[in-house]
């Protein structure tokens, strides 16, 4: 029966509100402002503005050469290692620029960490050494206190139970998705406060990436999650917030749920449902 | 070029407009027996029974939809929109089957006053026609009359309920099937008001409060 209730009108939110809820958020862990960054003379990311929530994952979607892994490797300032790249605007972290004079890079990478596509991990290591290398360079040397740190990583990342028995063998022997896990328990060890992945399952199997995936959301309370992928199924399940880039611009950003069911901008339209191009 | 889901959607929206036909025949079939006096329970049956069976068919292509392509966006609003529309089909059937049994139950109702009943059963006929052009044609301004278009319905509802609750002398078997019949038109207006609301979610994502 449909007759006497009342409803209340809401407010509707404007284009602006719709486009860039993330204006709105609270608690933004990294924040761009007007950030661009060229490859020599060509330029891949324009006047970008991002918000990045912290204990979040956020995904970054878009096709290829959009600026996707641009972006993130913009976050923990790894662009600049590719010569001729360079950057204007600003990369919040904690409101902090991480490109203003005197910021040392290292610090940057250690406070945001990244996991790359393809795992890498040290091939004349031990799973151990793998995963304590970063802590020893910062100069750890207690026994102890490693073997607590190894641990707990390896354990975040869901690999404990499986490597535990061969802590000594070298980490190039494990499975790819074992591989993957212990690069993201090193990255884990160092505690950082950011994790940036680059699409971090593209060489995995389906079981390997449901593993990379739930360790995604079990992480994700303590740290904040920056995930490249051009899965957009992956994105939709890992995500609570998505960008959609495009062409080095920022197309639409918003909730997961929201951007996937339904997207503001054409273009997001069209990319989402392969009408694209 | 054609995505491999393309397919599944048309085949998804054709079963739909096949529904929606049935529907609006075993509706309008069932309004005109009452109003005419014949008993056709047995075929609306069949038919509201095909709508159902039509409905599970809908649901399970879409889920298979979901399931093989991950659809998003204006694909996904589209399917779920589909089984919404296909539920409130089905229900049109089982309404219509409703009002086909109010004849079986209390037999010949030529002596009562039908004006009620005829008056609420166009508007719903209108309303269902009106509900699938909107759906069909994604028209988002005509599936924003149904609501008005509704309150009618409610309000024949209404006051003959009122009407019938303080009348002391009046013939029951009029009284009680006229409220039957007026509820199930009363509840078949509200599913093409449904029907009504996804077509501006189909297109822009829009959702509109439900009373």
């Amino acid at each position: 029966m449909t007759l006497h209730l009342q409803t209340e009108e809401k407010q509707p939110l404007s284009r602006e509100e719709i486009l860039h809820p993330h204006r709105t958020l609270e608690n933004s862990k990294v924040r761009t402002e007007d950030f661009d960054a060229w490859y020599g003379n060509n330029q891949v990311l324009k006047k970008l503005n991002i918000e990045v929530r912290e204990h979040s994952v956020t995904a970054i979607i878009g096709p290829s050469g959009c600026g996707k892994s641009t972006l993130i490797r913009c976050l923990n300032r790894m662009h600049e290692l590719v010569s001729r790249a360079r950057t204007s605007g600003r990369v919040m972290l904690d409101g902090s620029d991480i490109y203003a004079k005197g910021v040392d890079p290292v610090t940057i990478r250690r406070r945001v960490g990244m996991v790359f596509q393809k795992p890498n991990p040290f091939p004349t290591m031990s799973v151990y050494d793998n995963v304590a290398a970063g802590l020893r360079l910062n100069g750890e040397r207690n026994h102890s206190v490693l073997d607590r740190a190894v641990q707990q990583s390896l354990e975040l990342a869901f690999l404990w139970d499986e490597v535990k028995g061969d802590l000594d063998k070298s980490g190039a022997s494990l499975s790819g998705g074992q591989q993957q896990r212990l690069c993201i328990a090193r990255a884990l060890a160092v505690e950082p406060e950011v994790i940036l992945m680059d699409e971090p399952c593209s060489a995995l199997d389906p079981i390997a990436t449901a593993k990379i995936e739930e360790l995604i959301a079990s992480i994700k309370g303590n740290y904040t999650v920056v995930i490249v992928t051009h899965n957009m199924q992956q994105a939709a399940r890992v995500s609570d917030f998505t960008a959609f880039l495009y062409l080095g611009q920022l197309i639409e950003y918003g909730e997961t749920t929201s951007l996937f069911e339904n997207p503001v901008e054409e273009l997001t339209e069209r990319y989402l449902t392969g009408k694209f191009g | 070029m054609p995505r491999l889901m393309d397919m599944g959607l048309e085949k998804l929206r054709n079963m739909v407009l096949d529904m929606a036909e049935l529907s609006q025949n075993t509706v309008s079939t069932s309004i005109d027996a009452y109003v005419q006096g014949r008993d056709l329970r047995d075929r609306i049956y069949s038919w509201s029974e095909e709508l159902r069976m039509l409905q599970d068919e809908v649901s399970e292509l879409a889920v298979e939809l979901i399931a093989r392509y991950q659809p998003v966006a204006s694909d996904l609003r589209f399917i779920k929109s589909c089984m919404e529309v296909a539920y409130g089909f089905s229900r049109f059937g089982r309404y219509a089957h409703d009002i086909s049994d109010v004849i079986g139950i209390f037999g010949d109702l030529s002596s009562c006053d039908r004006q009620s009943v005829k008056e609420a059963g166009s508007q719903a006929k209108d309303m269902i026609r009106l509900s699938i052009k909107a759906f069909t044609e994604r028209d988002v301004e005509l599936a924003g009359r149904l609501k008005k278009m509704d309150d009618v319905v409610d309000n024949i509802y209404l006051d003959f309920v009122k009407k019938s609750a303080h009348e002391r002398e009046g013939n029951l078997k009029c009284v009680v099937s006229g409220t039957l019949i007026l509820r199930y038109l009363e509840r078949i207006a509200d599913h093409a008001t449904y029907v009504g609301e996804t077509v501006p979610y189909i297109v822009s994502g829009e959702r509109s409060a439900r009373k």
